[in-house]
């Protein structure tokens, strides 16, 4: 691939993505177990007709569509600089425990402390920054390498996987509401839920800009970006921090959902390289993207019933995971 | 002749390895060669100056100043080095590559280049003489080439001393004349202090100007490389046995290979005797000693000394392969058999064994020019 086609590449995605995104989005609006004609979703929307649809559309559908739609972004965004921070092409917030962490405080204050759910996001957060701190921490020996980082991720996930089943059992009564939450779904969600994860996300995903070089540089390893005036530690630091942010309102309003993180900027990856000043934008916006599809299709695809989508980002993001893993065989 | 790099009572620790005070003399727009054998030093050293490592004690002056009063920025923009680690490189084209290193000198939230960085990228393609591949992706390159565009992207950095950690390992012999002609050309021309880790002797005695040698973890010497090696240096440094000559100003190191040293052993059994009866146990020996037909046995010489006033002395001195050879006689039939139900003979009045474990060292004779019999 020289650099003409990646060029190309670069540029028909940077153009589709747009476009692309607002089409998923009338899709979600549209489809349903409510077909909604295209001109009402344009009246409601935009000419503010008191419609029967008025109250699917903006109550229902629009919210959710966000919600879903701001949670891609977010976990492609903390997946895309966790890739970098880790120099791992595997790193996911779903899979070093960045989200079971923030998903175990989650839990939490929504069993144990139940009026206290406007805080959601702040307790996600701080979980998921403690879970990576933590990670961050144990791996750290004169600097902290992306295996050790990798393995200290797997066994803070399964600590704070138990702690969560932990705080379940306690509180059995509880569960039910907790469920759905878990497997990683957007039913349900609406403007509370957007509003109290919006300023969250956007902070996180603002910051993503001036994440941009550092993460372009400590890709290079740690040697090459002292080398060109890095100030490597506390730079991975800054990163991890964003990167719980982000996973952190993620998990918040859309419970455990894995692999976005992962499966995004990696087929980004392969179509562009690895240019941050690239891929964390095209990453943010396919993330979006990738989360509205599957949530419409989650909604639809069973009809009356309808799959978390957590579910089906799972079905879809394990195989691509294991073809990642044939294909590229030069891993360390 | 004013430093580049000076290190002051240098002194670095990790775990086993400790470099000691080490007072180090980079020459200003000079090739520095740093050798010595694995594990003496020369890339912690190189990586101390470079920044990537923080020394447990002393200075490390770079042009004048000290080298913790730099900012990690400004350090970038003084010196550049091509680490020896094989990281895993993003997946990016060449010149993408090449320009991060020109992120020193951008500002924090700008990433465009400016036309002067673009003007110091090309500068950089085209010393490396990588500039006709710019665009394709540094994966799709030779080692070679990787090595090439890897010290471009030092080379735009823009910085007085280029630090290089053994830059021509893994690169067929082509590519290391190449990259080090290249190398000699930027310091010629662009008066580029170069300092490198180098593993070949006879490439450092030819590109470079000054040589540092180290040696378990100190400065060992250091001066004109055509001066400095000699065959008691690479006996000192390498413990190797050489002849160095020079062909045209290009050294020429020939080693002597050994074989490894031999060893022997030799016993030597010395008894008093009573006066006049010497014989007898010599007798004796060759009576029931056995030893001839021995695993290991080298040979054996006695020795009588009959001129002592109140004893004779006999000294049986047997040379073995090993010193198990000469413990197994000492357990074999015929031993035992020579030893058990006899009496010590009471003409010995006493007996010392002593051991001794030689090196045997053959000096091979010069060719001899000997007439071949003819054959009739």
């Amino acid at each position: 691939m020289n650099r003409e086609t990646r060029a190309k590449r670069r540029l028909i995605l940077l153009a589709v993505s747009l476009p692309l995104l607002l089409t998923c989005a009338i899709a979600g609006l549209v489809i349903g177990p409510v077909p909604i004609p295209l001109e009402d979703v344009w009246n409601v929307l935009i000419a503010g007709d008191a419609s029967t649809y008025r109250v699917i559309l903006l109550d229902i559908r629009l919210p959710r569509l966000l919600v879903g739609m701001l949670t891609g972004a977010c976990l492609a965004a903390s997946g895309a600089i966790l890739q970098s921070v880790m120099r791992n092409p595997l790193a996911d917030p779903g899979i070093i425990g960045v989200s079971a962490g923030g998903g175990f405080a989650a839990v939490l204050v929504m069993v144990a402390l139940p009026q206290l759910s406007y805080l959601l996001p702040a307790a996600a957060f701080t979980g998921a920054l403690i879970a990576s701190l933590v990670v961050y921490l144990m791996a750290w020996d004169k600097g902290a390498s992306p295996v050790k980082i990798v393995l200290a991720g797997i066994a803070v996930n399964a600590l704070m996987g138990a702690l969560m089943n932990g705080v379940m059992v306690m509180y059995s009564d509880r569960v039910q509401s907790v469920l759905p939450w878990l497997a990683g779904g957007l039913n349900g969600r609406g403007w509370h839920h957007l509003s109290f994860m919006l300023p969250y996300a956007a902070v996180g995903l603002l910051l993503t800009i001036p994440a941009i070089r550092s993460a372009n540089l400590l890709q290079l390893g740690d040697d090459s970006a002292q080398l060109l005036g890095q100030r490597v530690e506390r730079q991975r630091m800054l990163l991890v921090v964003l990167a719980a942010l982000l996973a952190g309102a993620a998990v918040s309003a859309a419970g455990l959902i894995a692999f976005v993180g992962l499966v995004i900027p990696h087929a980004l990856r392969l179509l562009i390289g690895d240019d941050y000043r690239y891929l964390l934008p095209l990453s943010i916006i396919y993330g979006a993207v990738l989360v509205a599809v599957s949530d419409t299709l989650a909604r639809t695809l069973f009809d009356p019933a309808e799959l978390p989508v957590g579910i089906l980002l799972a079905c879809i993001g394990a195989p691509f995971f294991l073809y990642l893993l044939r294909r590229r065989s030069n891993w360390r | 002749m004013n430093s580049a790099i000076q290190t002051e009572w240098l002194a670095y620790e990790n775990g086993h390895f400790r470099l000691a005070e080490l007072d180090v003399h980079i020459p200003h727009g000079r090739i520095t060669a740093i050798v010595g054998p694995n594990g003496s030093g020369k890339s912690t050293l190189l990586r101390l100056m470079a920044g990537l490592l923080k020394p447990d004690g002393g200075d490390i002056i770079i042009d004048g100043r000290a080298a913790a009063a730099y900012s990690r920025t400004d350090y970038a923009k003084k010196l550049a080095m091509l680490p020896q680690s094989k990281d895993m490189t993003p997946d990016l084209t060449v010149k993408e590559l090449v320009a991060y290193g020109r992120s020193p000198h951008q500002r924090a939230f700008r990433h465009r280049l400016t036309s002067d960085d673009n003007a110091i990228i090309d500068w950089a393609l085209g010393c490396m003489r990588i500039r006709s591949y710019e665009h394709r992706p540094f994966h799709s390159l030779s080692g070679g080439e990787q090595q090439k565009a890897r010290i471009a992207m030092a080379l735009a950095q823009k910085t007085g001393i280029l630090l290089l950690d053994e830059p021509t390992t893994y690169l067929d012999i082509a590519h290391q004349l190449e990259l080090l002609t290249m190398l000699a050309k930027l310091n010629r021309d662009h008066g580029i202090t170069i300092v490198m880790v180098l593993h070949d002797l006879q490439q450092s005695a030819a590109f470079c100007h000054h040589l540092i040698a180290m040696r378990d973890g100190e400065q060992f010497a250091s001066g004109d490389p055509k001066e400095l090696l000699t065959p008691r240096f690479m006996r000192d440094v390498f413990h190797i046995h050489a002849k160095v000559s020079f062909a045209d100003q290009y050294p020429i190191i020939v080693p002597i290979i050994q074989e490894e040293d031999e060893k022997m052993i030799i016993v030597t059994n010395t008894s008093q005797i009573t006066k006049g009866d010497g014989e007898k146990l010599i007798e004796r020996f060759d009576r029931i000693g056995k030893v001839e037909g021995m695993e290991g046995f080298l040979g054996l010489e006695v020795l009588f000394t009959q001129n002592l006033k109140e004893y004779d002395e006999v000294s049986i001195v047997t040379r073995w392969n090993s010193k198990e050879d000469f413990q197994n006689w000492t357990r074999s039939e015929a031993f035992r058999e020579s030893h058990s139900g006899r009496k010590t003979p009471d003409y010995i009045i006493s007996n010392k064994i002593t051991f001794q474990e030689v090196k045997i060292r053959r000096n091979p004779l010069p060719p001899s020019e000997t007439v071949e019999p003819i054959a009739q």
